[in-house]
């Protein structure tokens, strides 16, 4: 081989092709550590020409300095790969990522989430990276089942996961003592809940504000809901089973906190969290990203604790981040070559991610020292069993605003709890049919 | 005789190298668009998948079948237009003739009071929509606590609850473009003769009387042009939405163009977006029309 | 002057404070965006409100105007002047040009072309939005500035425009002219043109000041940060930087103040543009 072709060959790259030779060895050695060593295996080093690559993401909160800045490290790390990363918000990100990759414009990597895997694979929006997982050594017994299944469309892997990020419910110490509860030991169950809702009402606190938006409100539904044993959909997929039994009592519990005075009427999106920041509210439901968040307030006395059983069992709502490839219009071998080196190295830190404030999807890793140091994400992660994902399947991203729509008008008391939910149900079920007839 | 010198010393083809660039233009971005859309409105025309089978009128019979999916959302979403254009074009077809009638004499200044009140304008929806939803912010906005300070509700939430939603709307729209409609009325109190308001102070009519009955009647031509833009302008409203309230509450401040381009540009149906295009299209035109036929049937 | 008579001179105090009333709630707010950009994240949402910056931080203005800013305002400012004055050139070219061969030449279907382009300014734009999507992708401009500068300028009003005015030139001089033998290519760019100084300078200003603020169509046709313009931009910025108002005000602020300045210089062609069209309207 000649060395010439490759250009300069950096230490890494000298690394690389010794570690090739001995791959046989080394495979067994370093599969899943999860650890920063400066492993350099098949598939995992780029050797070519310089290229830029393009990272998008929808890592808005205080999730987006921490991915800043071990993109920033990887870009010092490697001299011919340079990373540029753009954060929209999710749902501006959802509607461009599409209409880039058809027109040629798409990133080289992305981020998705993984209920909307199964929907990009369909419409050609995402390329599988079988190649890639099996460089990482990636198995089932790796991840959290459902996380890792739900990565596999038709047959084949289009998301390497990233993370688990749930609802958890973080609560405000220093409100809670006010009201004479114990600040270390929040409520787990409906009846302490209520009874904690009820103290501090009497002391004229709003302890939890009930968000109308779909961060948090319609993921609180979704915990609710299976925490009442019902289903976004029923278990083949087919119709919608939100608007049952389940359903109506997760969102009927909700509505009824705005009802009984325990939440303002009418917050504005983020505004809960704003008024946990300022003091004015004891519970906040919210995903484990917002730790940084708080964790960045000056006098903020807080702590976060699983989700309570307020229904029959326990359950939270979680989703999961996703690397993926767009598809490129004319596709570059060096670059992609180069984004399956950036995804693994991403990947091998995720312990750094996890600082962002979110569940490393690699069970090693969890169970590492240098996870269970961080005490709020550890907290968090003995969720694990009752992580519930939405159900993957192409075009359940259409079903979702319906839900989501009628948590709003629930909660802003437009609408009876079964009235909205039955009308959305009655929509998604049109959806649904319509999806089928379109994906297959 | 004029016509023959003009057509003498000239190629055949002057007039066509004159208009060639510019028909060029307006050939692929105007009167194509304008054709291909019908086109693509009779088929379903989803941008990502190879194939558009074409689908005849139904794109539009949709719109107006209670049972077909987009009908709830498109009729929502001309509903939110349809209040934000009237809850808006009375404040800006009568507040910027008052302005206008106020800065419609000589005195110092007038001319810096008159840029003054336009300026909002020059600036895009994009400032003014930021700027506005940090000023309408619930929590830590302006509005709020200006309101507090004079003893109004300190805590409305005018980003994401009705009917504070389209108050917060139209009355940043107004602060906007009100300049805009001001200028146009004052060219036209300029235009109203003089002498018709000489010869009804010598008949002794008041200063009310002679708005009623001399500028008003003058000024109608002015007024039916601006009833008919501000219509047309408020019937465009997109970036307000888009920037402060994004729709909320729910859905029910995304307005008709907002819900038209996310259904075309970004759900990529674009011949149902296309489709109800046309219908709105069709709507203000025959508002448009109306609306002439009124302030000219009053002469 | 008749008018004279008709217009009371002069203003009296009660008058001034009205006007300097109105005149604050149109300032006020714009004060308050700048004096925001000033401010540190916290003391931004900070309530009550402290009405001058306890802290004056440049970090609402450092943030978007560094390097490595996710929101890079100076890039999307050179993409702004760039797409504009390009839009304006192309515009006072095609339009100038078609404008002058409506007003004074004859030729046949001059009517019925006249009347084409003039049915379509009854024609919302929104009805060429998604067409237009489709025709600039088949010619590869999406994410590009050639999308903003050049559909932009197919639009009937320059036209409608410059031809009112050239026909209210009186004919005689282009018709000495023609008598001398010169072409039409002469008489329009050394009698023409220069004539129509104000008429351009109008359209170049309305021009401009339409493509640097133009939304909802840069917003869907442009992808990558880098290549967008300000609107767009400031848009994506509620993404980037959520609850950090100082730096959307920052941005704000670079987006306002050249058109601010523009219309500082040139107020005259912008009212008179727009107080004509009302007249003919």
């Amino acid at each position: 081989m000649r060395l010439s072709t490759f250009g300069p060959l950096s230490r890494r790259g000298l690394l690389g092709l010794v570690a090739g030779g001995s791959a046989a060895m080394a495979l067994s050695a370093c599969g899943g550590s999860g650890e920063t060593a400066d492993n350099s295996h098949g598939g995992t080093t780029y050797n070519g020409p310089k290229v830029d690559l393009d990272f998008w993401n929808g890592f808005t909160g205080g999730d987006g300095p921490v991915m800043l800045k071990l993109v920033k490290r990887f870009n010092s790390e490697h001299d011919n790969i340079k990373v540029k990363m753009t954060t929209y918000k999710w749902e501006t990100y959802n509607e461009k990522v599409p209409a880039a990759v058809k027109s040629g414009k798409a990133p080289e990597v992305g981020i998705m989430h993984i209920d909307e895997l199964a929907t990009a694979a369909a419409r050609g929006v995402i390329l599988p990276l079988d190649d890639v997982a099996d460089a990482l050594h990636l198995a089932k017994k790796d991840f959290a089942a459902p996380v890792w299944d739900a990565g596999v469309y038709q047959k084949k892997r289009y998301g390497i996961p990233l993370d688990m990020h749930p609802l958890g419910m973080y609560y405000n110490k220093k409100v809670l003592d006010s009201a004479g509860l114990d600040a270390d030991k929040p409520p787990s169950n409906a009846d302490d809940y209520a009874d904690a809702l009820h103290a501090l009402k009497k002391h004229k606190i709003k302890g939890m504000w009930m968000t109308p938006f779909p961060f948090t409100g319609s993921q609180t539904f979704q915990s609710l809901l299976w925490q009442f044993n019902g289903d976004i959909l029923t278990s083949d997929n087919t119709r919608p089973d939100f608007a049952g039994d389940g359903g109506v009592k997760a969102l009927t519990w909700m509505v009824d906190v705005v009802k009984d005075g325990y939440s303002p009427k009418n917050i504005g999106q983020d505004a809960d969290a704003v008024a946990f920041q300022n003091d004015k509210t004891a519970f906040n439901w919210n995903g484990i990203w917002n730790i940084n968040t708080f964790a960045g307030v000056k006098g903020l006395d807080w702590g976060v604790a699983p989700l309570p059983q307020i229904g029959d069992r326990k359950a939270a709502w979680s989703n999961s981040h996703n690397f993926v490839l767009l598809k490129q219009l004319s596709p570059d071998t060096n670059k992609q070559a180069a984004s399956k080196v950036f995804v693994n190295w991403i990947s091998r830190k995720s312990v750094e991610w996890a600082k962002s404030g979110q569940i490393p999807a690699r069970t090693s890793v969890r169970e590492s020292k240098a996870f269970a140091a961080l005490k709020e994400q550890s907290i968090l992660a003995t969720q694990i069993k009752d992580l519930h994902f939405a159900p993957s399947l192409a075009g359940i991203g259409d079903v979702m605003p319906y839900i989501e729509t009628a948590v709003n008008e629930a909660v802003l008391l437009k609408k009876k709890p079964s009235d909205a939910l039955s009308d959305a149900a009655g929509k998604a079920a049109k959806v649904l049919k319509e999806n089928r007839e379109k994906y297959g | 005789m004029a016509e023959r010198n003009r057509t003498r010393h000239t190629g055949r083809f002057t007039p066509y190298l004159f208009l060639a660039p510019y028909l060029l233009l307006f050939g692929t971005f105007v009167a194509a668009p304008i054709v291909f859309g019908v086109w693509i409105s009779l088929h379903e025309w989803d941008y990502m998948l190879p194939n558009k089978p074409w689908a005849g009128l139904s794109n539009y019979t949709d719109l107006f079948d209670p049972d077909s999916l987009d009908f709830d959302d498109f009729w929502q979403s001309m509903r939110a237009t349809g209040i934000f254009t009237v809850a808006s074009v009375p404040f800006l077809v009568v507040i910027p003739l008052g302005i206008a009638l106020l800065l419609h004499r000589r005195f110092p200044g007038r001319n810096l009071f008159r840029a003054l009140y336009f300026a909002p304008y020059v600036l895009g929806v994009a400032v003014v929509g930021l700027l506005w939803r940090y000023l309408l912010d619930p929590d830590v906005g302006a509005v709020n606590f200006v309101a507090g300070l004079i003893g109004l509700p300190d805590h409305t939430a005018w980003v994401n609850s009705l009917p504070w939603a389209w108050i917060g709307l139209v009355a940043m729209t107004v602060w906007w473009t009100l300049g805009f409609n001001a200028v146009i009325y004052l060219a036209g109190l300029q235009d109203v003769p003089a002498e018709l308001h000489e010869a009804a102070s010598i008949d002794g009519a008041g200063v009310w009387h002679r708005f009623w009955h001399v500028t008003l009647p003058g000024l109608r031509p002015v007024m039916a042009f601006v009833v008919t833009i501000t219509i047309l302008a408020s019937a465009n409203m997109f970036g307000q939405s888009y920037l402060v309230t994004d729709g909320s509450p729910g859905k029910d401040t995304r307005t008709a163009i907002m819900y038209i381009a996310q259904e075309g540009l970004r759900g990529f149906k674009m011949g149902n977006a296309a489709a109800m295009g046309f219908v709105l299209a069709l709507m203000l035109a025959v508002v448009s029309i109306l609306n002439f036929r009124l302030m000219r049937y009053k002469e | 002057m008749a008018t004279v008579s008709r217009r009371r001179k002069g203003a009296s105090i009660g008058w001034y404070t009205i006007l300097i009333g109105l005149s604050l709630v149109f300032i006020a707010p714009l004060v308050w965006m700048f004096i925001t950009s000033l401010k540190s994240r916290d003391e931004a949402l900070r309530m009550p409100p402290t009405i001058l910056p306890e802290h004056v931080s440049g970090k609402g203005y450092g943030t978007i105007m560094g390097g490595d800013s996710q929101a890079p305002v100076l890039t999307w400012f050179t993409n702004s002047m760039i797409a504009a004055v390009g839009h304006t050139a192309l515009v006072l070219v095609v339009a100038s040009s078609a404008a002058y061969a409506l007003a004074r030449m004859e030729f046949p279907g001059r009517k019925v072309l006249f009347g084409l382009i003039i049915s379509t300014l009854f024609v919302p734009s929104f009805v060429m939005l998604i067409p237009n999507y489709l025709i600039v992708d088949s010619l590869g401009w999406i994410d590009s500035l050639w999308a903003l500068a050049i559909p932009g300028a197919a639009g009937a009003f320059g036209v409608f425009f410059l031809r009112q005015f050239f026909m209210s030139l009186p004919p005689a001089l282009e018709e000495a002219a023609l008598l001398d033998g010169a072409n039409h290519f002469q008489i329009f760019l050394r009698i023409v043109l220069p004539l129509s100084k104000p008429a351009l300078a109008t359209l170049a200003v309305l021009s401009f000041l339409t493509n640097w603020n133009d939304f909802v169509w840069p917003v869907y046709v442009m992808f990558n940060p880098e290549n967008m313009t300000l609107p767009p931009g400031l848009a994506s910025l509620q993404g980037a930087y959520i609850a950090d108002y100082p730096v959307a005000m920052a941005g704000a602020v670079i987006t306002a103040i050249p058109v601010l300045a523009l219309f500082l210089f040139t107020q005259r062609y912008v009212i008179e543009g727009v107080s004509r069209s009302g007249l003919k309207g």
